[in-house]
């Protein structure tokens, strides 16, 4: 039968509440039961109870949807539809997703699966299903107008094929990509090797990357935006809503990620090397392979990351773009570096009465000040850490690796306790103290910087 | 003898002149009317000052009301009791009441004398004569002087009303144009707080000239408008001051304007009442009864003033001849027209009267209609500025504060947006004045011809 209790069961194993998982009232015989979940933490991995073994994923901030067996054939349930996804505590975003979540859940078959999709649709508008990176029969491609016509709201469509090669692939609407790709509809596949011992890991990490343009206090993405957006995303989620990568000292881990922004990501890890294993293509001949603590990924790829979490810590993993690490932010505002404010303050204050001098030395205040903010919208760069504020946004995580964490058990360890003598330390000092000169003239030798007129490409 | 024939003629005239209802001068000199209708219509006192002491009184009293800041009514009174030219217009109610008191009265008999000699010839011509026909015409005189005379009464009244309404107006002008001037010195502050931003902004490296010449430019704009602000408001005070007959600016206005009533009003029956109580209605209705007292008593008698009787004596020859007496009568005799240019003269100012009743009339309807109708969307818009602009405004300050906070917008931002606050609370300190002006004119078309004209705020800077 369905594996809606199985999927539960497999979920409270390692400890992670699925919550409010939900069923369609809607008797639909024929087809598979549409299984939603509306919460976006990162669910533990789910067991295969039929069809061939293989060694789960997990998806950070997300889920892997159950199938159903029938006549040897592994039957999913899509269902498109508008969704509220938490990209943060504190954020909300109208999205459009898949059974109740942005990005919608994971799929994962094993190499030579006969697979049926069911995608119903529930937007406003038709839609298509692109498996990107498969090989299949042309028809099932998803290209509305070219290899099918767009399935119109209310209708479900069936998409049959043999997943023919082991690797990472994602799913995508391929029609008004424009509107539903920048409103969030996209999901991972993954295809195991037949063989389940094929490049095994102890665990393996899969989200997507993607972005979105939220104007402070607003809800839904413009969906018009190219290049400029504010809210730079793993799965949806921003820092400090990112699950953290919970890992047992000593295990290897592959981490997989696709590109569907619309701009290229170095993904770095600190306090370890790593080889790009895979690509969409396939896996990397091992003679083929360097070593890299970042790997840009460019638009529309897939890399597959793989190292021996050998080194115990909370060790950030980020893309190393840094608007890429914060949240939404000014991009007009203009730099107040060393402009003295404290001295206007009173004026300001009988003209805005709740101004505060910011930028002067920094934007490290906006992490510190804890202001108020317009609803609906998350603070630049925030998250606590053990030493204070993390000062970062948008694309970032971390690998927390400890010794003796159980085999399934992706919960959270807390801070790292570091070893004595193993922090950095202040020393003391008897230099004399920080002088600046008090104006600096522009002209005394500041070299001019040129700027185009016209030109905001932020990124 | 002489003496004797002269008086067995005037005895009639003597008799005329002892009829009853004849006009004698009032103690008042129809000035309690003018008061009491003042009283009615403003609830403010007047006074006739006609000595040193009630001078004197008087400028104790206004030193009084100077000493705190003076709200409307106080600027009304000072007005009603200190301006000159009302005192002025006062001894117009004196005048028309001596023409009343001379309509009543028997016109003075007149004595005409030739005298001329040639040799020791002389001829000697010595006449005294009366217009017996005012006699006739006395009772429709003094009635046609009565109503001149409450002609006069109203148009002193009207006269003080529209002094009333024009300080009312002046007040209220005076009182927006301080405020306006003090929020146009709170931009000119924001303005100021951008420019030194910008140099020093510019100075520290991060911003070009463009920039900084942008928010000088603001700053310039700025100052500007406070100096144009002060303008007006300098001659607002001045237009109070000249209304309210002082001769000083030694007063303080309150901070504030009053607020906007919770409701407008809405009254019945406008125009009914205007054409009841305008008092240029009722003059005109005045005028034309006069008038038609006048036509009645030219077409009665065909003569308007032209008989005329009295003794005469006449001398011809020598000095010690005796002389002739007899009596002379002088008559305008209307040959061919028997005054019917006068009659026709008569009708066309009577029908003159007529038509200019009727277009007062219509204009006035016209007027309360108008007045009622500015002081209607006065209301509401300063309603509008109160409920929604200025709230508006402020909220936008607030989220602009809030993305302050978030670093996603600049302090410059924020300075122009208090600037667009700032004036928003001006608009609406403006919109509220012009409500309190309209509402005055309003006033005003129900019982006089209202003064629409633009309000100094022309001056104010935006
Ligand atoms: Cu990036």
């Amino acid at each position: 039968m369905v594996s809606r209790r199985d999927f539960l069961k497999g979920a409270s194993l390692a400890g992670v509440a699925a919550t409010a998982a939900t069923v369609s009232k809607v008797a639909m015989a024929a087809l598979p039961e549409i299984i939603s979940v509306s919460d976006a933490d990162t669910q533990a991995p789910h067991m295969p109870d039929t069809g061939r073994p293989y060694n789960p994923v997990v998806t950070l901030n997300g889920w892997t949807l159950p199938w159903r067996m029938r006549n040897g054939v592994k039957e999913f349930h899509l269902v498109a539809e508008p969704v509220v996804r938490e990209l943060a505590p504190g954020m909300k975003a109208h999205l459009w997703g898949y059974n109740g979540q942005s990005p919608g859940p994971t799929i994962e078959v094993v190499e030579g699966d006969r697979v049926r999709i069911y995608v119903t649709n529930r937007l406003p508008e038709h839609t298509s299903m692109h498996w990107h990176g498969q090989r299949l029969p042309n028809g099932m491609d998803g290209v509305t107008g070219l290899t099918q016509p767009g399935i119109k709201p209310g209708k479900t469509f069936a998409y049959e094929f043999v997943a023919q090669r082991a690797g990472t692939f994602m799913y995508h609407p391929h029609a008004d990509e424009m509107t539903q790709m920048a409103m969030g509809m996209m999901g991972f596949w993954v295809t195991h090797p037949k063989n389940p011992a094929t490049m095994a890991v102890d665990r393996d990490f899969v989200f997507l990357i993607n972005a979105y343009d939220i104007d402070p206090g607003a809800y839904t993405p413009r969906i018009n935006t190219m290049l400029n957006f504010n809210l730079w995303t793993f799965n949806s989620r921003v820092f400090p809503g990112i699950s953290p990568m919970v890992v047992n000292q000593g295990d290897r881990v592959r981490i997989r990620v696709g590109n569907l922004s619309m701009t290229n990501h170095p993904i770095h890890i600190h306090g370890h090397e790593f080889m790009v294993t895979g690509t969409d293509g396939g896996w990397v001949p091992p003679s083929a392979r360097w070593p890299e603590v970042t790997t840009d990924i460019a638009v529309g790829q897939m890399r597959a990351l793989e190292f021996k979490a050998d080194a115990p810590g909370d060790w950030a993993f980020h893309c190393h773009k840094s608007h890429h690490t914060m949240n939404a932010m000014g991009h007009d505002v203009p730099t107040m570096l060393g402009v003295e404010q404290r001295d206007l303050k009173q004026q300001l204050q009988g003209l805005l009465p709740d101004y505060m001098a910011m930028g002067q030395h920094g934007m490290a205040d906006m992490a510190e000040m804890q202001m108020p903010l317009p609803d609906n919208t998350l603070p630049m760069m925030s998250g606590q850490g053990q030493f204070g504020g993390v000062e970062m946004g948008g694309m970032f995580t971390t690998v927390k690796i400890r010794k003796g964490i159980a085999k399934h058990d992706y919960r959270d360890p807390g801070h790292y306790q570091h070893p004595a003598g193993t922090v950095a330390w202040e020393v003391e000092n008897d230099l004399p103290p920080v002088e600046r000169p008090a104006d600096t003239d522009a002209h005394g030798g500041v070299e001019v910087q040129v700027r185009k007129p016209g030109d905001h490409m932020q990124h | 003898m002489i003496c004797m024939a002269y008086a067995r003629l005037l005895l009639p005239l003597v008799l005329v002149s002892l009829l009853p209802g004849c006009a004698t001068f009032s103690r008042d000199g129809g000035f309690d009317q003018v008061a009491s209708t003042v009283k009615a219509k403003t609830g403010k006192e007047i006074r006739w000052v006609k000595s040193e002491d009630e001078r004197h009184a008087l400028d104790a009293r206004i030193a009084q009301l100077l000493q705190q800041p003076i709200s409307v009514d106080d600027a009304v009174q000072i007005a009603l009791l200190n301006n000159r030219g009302l005192q002025a217009s006062y001894a117009e109610l004196g005048i028309s009441e001596a023409d009343l008191v001379q309509a009543g009265r028997l016109p003075n008999p007149r004595f005409s004398m030739l005298r001329a000699s040639r040799d020791g010839e002389y001829k000697i011509e010595q006449a005294l004569t009366f217009n017996i026909f005012s006699l006739v015409t006395m009772p429709k005189a003094t009635a046609i002087e009565r109503r001149r005379f409450e002609q006069t009464q109203r148009q002193v009244s009207l006269e003080v009303l529209r002094l009333a309404t024009a300080t009312r107006k002046a007040y209220f002008s005076a009182l927006a144009a301080a405020q306006s001037e003090r929020y146009m010195q709170q931009v000119m502050r924001a303005a100021e707080t951008s420019a030194t931003l910008a140099q020093r902004m510019k100075k520290a490296g991060n911003w070009s000239t463009l920039d900084e010449a942008r928010e000088q430019g603001f700053y310039a704009d700025a100052t500007l408008g406070a100096s144009r602000a002060r303008q007006a408001s300098l001659q607002a005070t001045e237009q109070l001051t000249r209304l309210m007959g002082l001769d000083h600016t030694h007063y303080t206005l309150p901070e504030r304007m009053p607020d906007l009533p919770a409701h407008a009003e809405d009254p019945a029956n406008l125009e009914q009442t205007a054409l009841q109580q305008r008092m240029d209605v009722q003059m005109m209705k005045l005028q034309t009864e006069a008038l038609a007292g006048q036509l009645g008593l030219t077409k009665t008698t065909r003569f308007i003033n032209v008989l005329e009787l009295g003794p005469a004596r006449v001398l011809e020859g020598r000095r010690s001849d005796p002389y002739k007496n007899g009596v002379e009568i002088s008559l305008e005799i209307p040959l061919f027209d028997w005054g019917s240019t006068r009659v026709a003269r008569a009708e066309s100012t009577y029908m003159q009267a007529v038509n200019q009743l009727a277009q007062v009339a219509v204009e006035a309807r016209s007027e309360v209609r108008e007045g009622y109708g500015r002081y209607r969307a006065s209301y509401d818009i300063a309603r509008q500025y109160r409920d929604s602009v200025v709230p508006i405004r402020q909220k936008i300050a607030e989220e602009n504060q809030l993305r302050y906070n978030g670093m996603l917008v600049s302090v410059f931002d924020l300075l122009a947006d208090a600037r667009a606050q700032i004036a928003s609370v001006n608009s609406y300190i403006e919109a509220l004045r012009d409500f309190w002006l309209s509402q005055s004119d309003m006033e005003m078309a129900l019982i006089g011809k209202p003064d629409f004209s633009t309000p100094a705020s022309a001056l104010t800077a935006q």
